[in-house]
């Protein structure tokens, strides 16, 4: 019965289901706002660039439910194990549990989950995979954008081959990183894992000098290219050629080279790949010195690599620019000028301007430039490539042309392990949309993520994040395959999940339920609450409460 | 038809009984507990066929009444002083819901100091709630305001819920001869409740909901229009109660030799019955007096109090209670309703009888001998009269 008076003589003698405010419910209408559960981004979900569910993975662990916490991992990010070790973890950087106390450690949480689930790994049913779709598709590079599509696809069930010019599967993991960051055996379990799935592996297999490209491409469905960027780019100064490929001499140390090039090395670049050589150097018992053309705060490094960097002893040279290089009784002469910042460039960062007359020389036993890496795209067809020899690929679905796609930094150029990890999930998503014929979209973007306001703080006692043990630098800096980071227990995995805020993800702390003064709020086997709108009368105290946010009060239709 | 002689308590639960209650919820107090005794009693023998909630207070006792009522049957409780006062917050609700409830109040004195004795400070803290209230002077005006005021409440007209206010001891603990109508006839009378709405599973409303500010005047106009319908309807019910059983009762006011008075005494409850016997006696002195008892006190019969100052030079208002800072209830409401009206009548105020003392005829004719002086001279000496203060 809705009574919709317009004058007194229309009106019920009393009030009885009056529409005053709200819609009406079996009793009446009391509402002008209703709560509805929404579950919202999580900062840490926003800036994870492979979006990894944090809050819903750290809600299984609190329940004990490692399998499924790792599960979920896997869905947007097959290698827990390695992100966990080598990621810069942007998804902490804006961690609302930050502006009450600490910052969670989701690094910690990954990296546990990640050694969890490499013990689990090729155990039976751990990985699903659907049935074979008979489709064949090519992959061309080993490193995170090559393996995290592989092991994407072949879930799927199709038939996927690795192609690898060296002599092991893992690219910038087995090559580039160093073994103090990244043992390489965790990466070789990795690959096992992926072998174990029925993923087909070819290493020592360089296309474009045996088998060619064209070939790939007739004889697969899809050709995904995922070759990385290994190409030492030039400073362009006189006498580069005395000077070594950075990412070479990685690739070196990592192929088994213990022998430095020399006691005092240069090692020109302030990135990662820079800063890895430098550290390299360290433990190898040389003496390397960082010259950067900017200063610390414009470096492109991880900020905690630089850190320890500096921890370990190596000496930085910034605001140097090294103009010409020559050899003179068995040394390398730099001669160097002096810079100053001016305006800041397109990327941001304030541009190096040359002080005029400031020119000095250093003198070194060998120097190593790493001032940037561009991939090597010389042997891919001329149609797939732009006038600048970059792949004509599309950022976000990877689609190049033909059959072909595209991932990871030959794309992006160089960047981080988890965006090509990222990177990959979404060319292999994309791919699979071109097997079955259907148009190549994008997933839907995030919605801007979860403020703290929203956060219910009461609920949370101020605790500590946890401390991962490193290595100190006296200790660390004598060994290159020590890992210096040292992993964390179950107790503080547990503990970490438990002072997590769960941004927009529903704790199943059932307080709503508690608090409802009208009981119109049910929890069926710890899932999300429902709302009896008969009965809610709008007061909005299950969305006040929320320690999580998931309960946001909706205007009621007019 | 049946003659007993019965307290008037007694009287109130033949009078549920033959209301044909279906609901009662109560909580005991003294002096309204023999009230309750019987009709539990009367529950339990099958003389009355009815639900007999037991409840922990009168404030539960009123919500389950609401709650009855609200679901379309005929409720009744009964309750006295501090149950009522308890009971204050669910009295709103109750008038607001527009239901008929009817209960009878055995007024008793509030404590401290502990007094369980008659005094009208009880029910008339409670005249803002929106309740009809009614004074009884004799124990066959209790059994026949109960049939009328149901007859009353659940008028559409009105749908309100009423008060039958008898003065503890005075008339709950005192015989009186009472007749007790045939129960057919009774019947004829007062058919069975037809609610125009009740609380239904199959057809869900929601009642007594919230009401935003576009609504609620609205709703409090109503409430006021109904107590203004209920004026009318009470002396109609009273003749027609009359007409059918034999007993009037004065309909909003009890007159009596009011017609030539000069001087009129107003008076509420058994002070009412007393002063008849005042006037008979002053009458043989040469003095021109006569009495009106006020039986309805929400409505207030304003307009029936104007009538009377017409005539009469001067009002002895008698109060059985004080609103503490002002004067007596009565005394207020007669004030307020002579203003802005020409030639009024002196008024005084005597507060007599709290706490269950005696107000004789003698009291009465004490003070109605004070008044004749006061009304010669043309001045009120006093504008309230404490009667009998000590020293």
């Amino acid at each position: 019965m809705v009574v919709v008076p317009k004058t007194r003589k229309e009106m019920p003698v009393t009030a009885l289901s009056v529409p005053t405010i709200g819609s009406a419910g079996k009793t009446g209408f009391w509402r002008d706002f209703k709560p509805v559960w929404v579950e919202l981004v999580s900062p840490c979900t926003y800036d994870c660039p492979a979006n990894n569910s944090i809050p819903k993975i750290f809600e299984k662990v609190r329940n004990g439910k490692l399998d499924e916490a790792a599960k979920i991992f896997l869905e947007t990010n097959p290698f827990p194990s390695i992100t966990g070790r080598v990621c810069p973890h942007l998804c902490e950087r804006h961690c609302n549990r930050g502006e009450y106390d600490e910052i969670i450690s989701i690094r910690s949480i990954e990296r546990f989950l990640g050694d969890y689930v490499l013990k689990k790994k090729g155990e039976r049913g751990f990985h699903e995979i659907s049935a074979e779709t008979g489709k064949k598709i090519a992959i061309i590079g080993s490193g995170p954008a090559g393996l995290s599509a592989a092991y994407y696809l072949r879930k799927i069930g199709h038939n996927v081959t690795i192609f690898e010019s060296e002599k092991k599967l893992g690219g910038v993991l087995a090559y580039g990183i160093p073994p103090y960051r990244l043992p390489k055996q965790i990466v070789e379990k990795e690959v096992a894992a992926l072998a174990k799935m029925g993923i087909k592996i070819k290493t020592g297999t360089a296309i474009g000098k045996g088998v060619t490209f064209e070939v790939i491409q007739k004889e697969f469905d899809v050709a995904l290219l995922a070759i990385g960027a290994w190409k030492e780019r030039d400073i362009g100064i006189p006498g580069e050629e005395f000077m070594m490929s950075g990412l070479e001499f990685l690739k070196e140390v990592n192929k088994g080279l213990r022998e430095p090039p020399g006691m005092a090395v240069a090692v020109i670049g302030g990135g990662n790949v820079g800063i890895d050589v430098a550290r390299t150097l360290k433990r190898l018992g040389a003496e390397p010195t960082i010259l950067y053309r900017r200063t610390e705060k414009e470096m492109p490094a991880i900020d905690e690599e630089i850190q320890k960097a500096k921890e370990d002893g190596i000496e930085f040279r910034f605001l140097t620019q090294p103009v010409e290089a020559s050899k003179r009784n068995g040394k390398i002469v730099l001669k160097c000028i002096k810079m100053r910042l001016g305006e800041p460039d397109a990327t941001g960062r304030r541009r190096p301007i040359p002080i005029e007359g400031s020119e000095f020389t250093l003198e070194f036993d060998a120097v190593i430039k790493a001032v940037g890496e561009r991939p090597d795209t010389t042997w891919i067809p001329r149609k797939f490539l732009n006038e600048k020899g970059w792949i004509k690929a599309d950022p976000a679905t990877g689609f190049v042309g033909e059959n072909v796609f595209a991932a990871g930094d030959l794309v992006s150029g160089p960047a981080t392990v988890v965006e090509a990890i990222s990177a990959g999930r979404k060319t292999a998503r994309s791919i699979n949309q071109y097997l079955r014929g259907e148009e190549i979209k994008l997933e839907a973007p995030l919605e801007k993520p979860v403020k703290i306001e929203k956060i219910n703080i009461e609920y949370y006692e101020p605790k500590e994040r946890v401390k991962t043990f490193e290595l100190p630098p006296e200790e660390r800096t004598k060994s290159l395959d020590k890992e210096e980071t040292l992993g964390v227990s179950l107790e503080e995995v547990e503990s970490e999940a438990d002072r997590c805020f769960s941004c927009g993800y529903c704790r199943s702390c059932r307080i709503c339920w508690i608090f409802c003064p009208d009981s119109s709020i049910e929890i069926k086997d710890d899932s999300k609450p429902e709302f009896d709108y008969d009965y809610c009368k709008g007061c909005g105290i299950c969305s006040n409460e929320c320690p999580c946010g998931v309960i946001t009060m909706q205007r009621e239709e007019e | 038809m049946q003659n007993v002689i019965d307290t008037a308590n007694h009287i109130v639960a033949y009078a549920a009984k033959a209301a044909r209650v279906q609901v009662i919820a109560a909580y005991p107090i003294t002096p309204q507990t023999s009230i309750v005794e019987r009709i539990a009693e009367l529950v339990e023998s099958g003389e009355l066929n009815a639900e007999y909630i037991r409840v922990e207070s009168e404030h539960s006792a009123m919500s389950a009444c609401m709650g009855a009522a609200a679901g379309g049957v005929r409720t009744f409780t009964a309750t006295s002083s501090h149950g009522l006062v308890l009971m204050h917050e669910a009295l709103h609700w109750a008038s607001g819901s527009r239901l008929p409830i009817v209960m009878p109040v055995v007024n008793r004195a509030l404590g401290p100091g502990w007094n369980i004795w008659a005094d009208f400070t009880d029910s008339m803290s409670q005249r803002d709630t929106g309740w009809i209230q009614f004074y009884c002077a004799e124990n066959q005006e209790v059994f026949d305001t109960i049939i009328q005021v149901y007859k009353l409440c659940e008028n559409e007209r009105v749908l309100l819920p009423a008060m039958v206010c008898l003065e503890g001891f005075i008339l709950s603990h005192t015989y009186m001869p009472v007749e007790i109508p045939d129960q057919e006839k009774i019947d004829d009378f007062l058919p069975p409740y037809k609610p125009k709405w009740f609380l239904d599973v199959n057809k869900p409303i929601s009642h007594a909901n919230i009401v935003s500010p576009e609504w609620y005047m609205e709703f409090r106009y109503m409430i006021q229009e109904a107590m203004e319908n209920a004026k009318q309807l009470i002396p109609e019910i009273d003749k027609e109660y009359g007409k059918y059983f034999g007993f009037e009762h004065g309909g909003l006011i009890d007159k009596y030799k009011c017609e030539d008075a000069d001087l009129i005494l107003l008076t509420m409850g058994t002070i009412g019955s007393e002063a008849k016997i005042a006037v008979d006696n002053l009458r043989k002195e040469g003095l021109k007096v006569g009495t009106a008892r006020v039986r309805v006190f929400r409505p207030f019969p304003r307009e029936e109090i104007r009538k009377l100052a017409e005539n009469a030079q001067m009002f002895a208002v008698i109060d059985r209670g004080i609103s503490f800072g002002m004067e007596g209830f009565l005394a207020e409401e007669t004030k307020a309703s002579l203003s802005n009206q020409k030639d009024q009548p002196l008024i005084a105020g005597f507060i007599a009888g709290l706490g269950g003392r005696d107000v004789t005829f003698k009291t009465i004719e004490k003070i109605a001998k004070k008044s004749s002086e006061w009304m010669r001279a043309g001045k009120v000496g006093k504008e309230t009269v404490w009667v009998d203060l000590r020293k």
